[in-house]
């Protein structure tokens, strides 16, 4: 007999628990995802505001504006195009035609305006909700098929962030079937135009779906079925590819070369975060005595350490080369190649010169330097490529004094006065997002949340240089000037000093080759949320 | 009776009381769930809407008072991650820990009582150091340690069980046997005492004058006065597991109230972890009662101490 048929009859006499005995391995027709995390499973996009919902709610909800899926970036969603008005103050979307939910109704510019009202709507939590309050004045429905948006100012990032490539804002609910069954209604049963229908959601465990029946235009899937699988543990997940029981499993950088051993295939998403180190307060009148205050100190630390290295041995060669502060090789409104030739000859590894500008700033000797390591959520190996900065700052005379700390106790210190940050430096992450003006002002306006460069109270010069510079960037409605405005925007920040980039960070996926063939993922968007539909069969398309 | 009763319901309510003092502010002390909600570079204003949504932007007086008086109304406030009941989603999670309960304490049952035996009647031979340095092993051995290697052999290696998630039979086999070696190690060690404390009794020299049978005097007479503390140490186990099984859930991602547990510490979703805390408290003063109810019907001196 066999050893499994035995284990299961034997085991069957004892549980008082249904099901069939165990097939180990996913069925040939059923995609499994293995996560780390489903978020809040909650099947309603207004309800979740983190990260995850791009791996869940994706597969049922098409977004107003899509991707560029070979750049990452924007590109056309449910909105086949859209345009902006003369004064910048109003966008139209043309939707696609032919567009239908799940139960057959068409989608339509009515859809469109219901969703991005229920978006902001009191009860919404989603992400963006409050931005989307802040920047929308009316919608109007122009026809079946156009739908128009009128913003309360110029904004020139409005179209993005109607776009998964930055958050989900955008998602197309179904009015009419929402009115009919209730918010709750809709919840449990949820329905969407995107190429995945909802089947299932076990608390805890998985969501099933099962593909359209029709042509879709993101892709039609080539699986009948996809579950995803919240599985916590890292090992569990890897053994699960390798056995076939999942099909691709989210893994960290750590676990790379094990994935790789077990014969599994490493799928590395491009840009999906930037690893950065960054000064606080430095403009306050307390930290004027600090060493850090000087440029040329700033500028040294940079050079002291070999990225190449945190590249190779902390990244397991997975990660790239960083662009300047939130910007990647897909971000729009700037010059590529420009600030790419600057990172790759500015962000070099040359401890010499180091010594040298230390020396020049009157620090030769060293200094103390207090450096707060922590990791955002979803990104744990932050902390170990802290650990290799201080090491390569240590290497040039630097007493540094490493505070570990997690990021629930350090995020708090980030804002308001910033008291027990002030002279010090921490670790700090970018999202991969299209347009780097956004993440500008989160981090140097005077008003911004992180305000590094100075608060309405301080504003040194370099601080109102950075708000006329983020002004003339949003302010801006033709797109060659706003990118000469972004590439002096990022110059400015550049030359500080004060939020420098480490490493360009990938997102990371293990993927069991006889169970899926070769795809690619959408560079700066780590969920497969928006892959799924376009994943082959293992012999449809074998891997390399 | 009765009012040994009464008394005793009024303790468990006063425990309770203290119990969600407790974690309402221990809760509270780990942090804020906002800051794992909002983005980076969300605004205050981001931040306020989210907080008023939730109902955390209330004085914490009124947060307790809402919180204590929707408990006794069996309304324990809804998850901040899951936008649903909290006791519904406990509920929800509860019969997933106790499938798997009953066979990781019959399998360790099944293996500590009669190494137990063994280690008693061999007393320091090599059967007893054995059962011995078994039960060091269990003790010591970390359950994540063993979920994994358990996968790695049996699921990656020799390819006969699923290496996790809740299914078929197959699918208890690992986690069942992490819990039940940490429970036999224990068993196994209070067996032994039990049952060697027992050997030493008048009766069992009485049996022994007697004539009977080495197997009938320690599997009969002696094992079972030995089990009486094993019994009580069973129930112990049941209901620390039921709330403590959250390494073996998490390792096997089993969707059960261990690792809901852990889910909401991580995320801070303070109603959950109140109503889940609260919940397990419950349950263990339960059991409890029903046992010292049951003890004072049966013994007489206890109703009356």
């Amino acid at each position: 007999m066999n050893i499994r048929i035995f284990l299961n009859l034997m085991l069957g006499g004892f549980l008082a628990v249904g099901g069939a005995p165990a097939a180990h391995a996913a069925d040939k027709d059923t995609l499994v995802i293995a996560l780390d995390t489903l978020g809040a499973q909650v099947m309603d996009p207004i309800m979740d505001t983190r990260a995850p919902h791009a791996h869940y709610h994706a597969p049922v909800w098409d977004s107003l504006v899509g991707f560029d899926l070979e750049k990452g970036g924007i590109g056309p969603g449910v909105a086949e195009r859209w345009e902006v008005a003369a004064d910048g103050k109003s966008w139209t979307f043309y939707l696609r035609k032919g567009l239908r939910f799940h139960n057959g109704d068409p989608v339509t510019a009515r859809d469109v305006k219901f969703s991005l009202e229920r978006k902001m709507s009191p009860e919404s939590i989603a992400s963006g909700a409050a931005a989307l309050r802040r920047a929308v004045d009316r919608i109007e429905v122009v026809d079946d098929l156009t739908v128009r948006v009128h913003t309360k100012g110029v904004i020139p990032y409005f179209a993005a962030s109607l776009s998964r490539a930055v958050f989900m804002e955008g998602s197309v609910m179904p009015k009419k079937y929402i009115e009919t069954v209730g918010a709750k209604g809709f919840r449990e049963k949820p329905i969407g135009s995107g190429p995945w229908k909802f089947v299932r959601s076990v608390p805890g465990d998985r969501i099933e779906y099962e593909a359209v029946d029709y042509p879709h235009w993101r892709g039609t899937p080539q699986f009948k079925r996809l579950t995803l699988l919240l599985v916590p543990e890292q090992s569990t997940r890897l053994a699960m590819v390798r056995t076939g029981e999942a099909t691709i499993g989210s893994i960290g950088p750590e676990a790379i070369k094990e994935a790789r051993v077990g014969g599994m295939k490493i799928v590395s998403v491009p840009g999906t975060m930037q690893a950065v180190y960054q000064f606080w307060g430095l403009y306050r009148p307390e930290a004027k005595g600090s060493p850090l205050a000087d440029v040329r100190v700033r500028e040294a630390l940079s050079l002291a350490i070999d990225r190449q290295q945190i590249v190779d041995h902390v990244m397991g060669k997975q990660a790239q080369w960083p662009m300047p502060f939130a910007t990647f090789r897909y971000s729009s409104d700037m010059s590529i190649p420009r600030w790419d030739d600057w990172a790759r000859t500015a962000l070099r590894y040359d401890p010499a010169r180091a010594r040298q500008l230390l020396a020049e700033a009157g620090h030769g000797g060293g200094f103390k330097l207090t450096f707060w390591n922590t990791a955002l959520p979803g990104t744990p190996f932050m902390v170990q490529i802290g650990e290799a900065v201080a090491g390569f700052w240590e290497k040039i005379g630097v007493k540094v004094e490493v505070k570990t700390t997690e990021w629930g106790a350090f995020d708090p210190m980030t804002r308001g006065e910033q008291k027990a940050l002030v002279g010090t430096a921490s670790m700090y992450r970018t999202a991969g997002r299209p347009e780097p003006a956004p993440r500008y002002i989160g981090s140097f306006n005077s008003k911004g949340v992180q305000h590094l460069l100075g608060d309405p109270q301080n504003c040194p010069a370099i601080c109102q240089d950075a708000d006329r510079a983020y002004e003339a960037v949003v302010s801006e409605r033709d797109d060659a000037k706003r990118a000469a405005a972004a590439n002096r925007m990022i110059e400015l920040v550049a030359k500080s000093w004060i939020a420098v980039p480490i490493i360009e960070g990938m997102g990371y996926w293990a993927v069991n080759p006889k169970g899926v063939g070769f795809f690619k993922p959408i560079p700066g968007r780590h969920e497969f949320g928006d892959v799924t539909e376009r994943m082959p069969r293992p012999e449809q398309r074998p891997w390399p | 009776m009765q009012r040994y009763i009464l008394r005793r319901l009024l303790q468990g309510a006063l425990l309770l009381f203290i119990v969600a003092l407790v974690v309402f502010t221990l809760a509270r002390v780990s942090g804020n769930p906002i800051d794992l909600l909002v983005r980076e570079d969300a605004t205050a204003e981001d931040r306020a809407h989210l907080q008023k949504a939730l109902g955390l932007d209330r004085p914490m007086h009124e947060q307790l008072y809402i919180f204590l008086t929707g408990a006794v109304r069996g309304d324990l406030g809804q998850s901040i991650r899951y936008r649903r009941s909290a006791a519904e989603v406990f509920f929800e999670r509860l019969p997933n820990t106790l499938k798997l309960l009953p066979l990781a304490m019959a399998g360790a049952l099944a293996i500590a009582i009669p190494l137990g035996v063994l280690a008693a009647v061999y007393r320091g031979t090599l059967v007893d150091r054995l059962a011995g340095g078994l039960a060091v092993l269990g003790i010591a051995t970390p359950q994540f340690w063993l979920g994994i290697v358990l996968i790695y052999v049996f699921s990656i290696q020799l390819g006969v069980l699923p290496s996790a998630r809740m299914g078929g039979p197959s699918h208890y086999v690992l986690p069942a046997v992490t819990l039940g070696v940490f429970l036999l190690a224990g068993m196994m060690r209070l067996v032994r005492s039990s049952l060697l404390e027992v050997m030493g009794s008048e009766f069992v020299k009485l049996a022994r004058l007697k004539g009977l049978s080495q197997t009938i005097v320690i599997w009969k007479h002696c094992l079972r006065n030995a089990l009486i503390p094993v019994v009580t140490l069973f129930g112990v186990y049941f209901a620390l597991l039921v709330t403590g099984a959250i390494v073996t859930e998490t390792v096997f991602a089993w969707p059960g109230v261990g690792r809901l547990t852990y889910e909401a510490v991580i995320f801070r979703d303070y109603p959950l972890l109140q109503a889940v805390i609260l919940l397990k408290a419950v349950i263990v003063l339960s059991v409890n009662l029903v046992v010292d109810i049951l003890y004072a019907y049966l013994d007489p001196r206890v109703r009356y101490a």
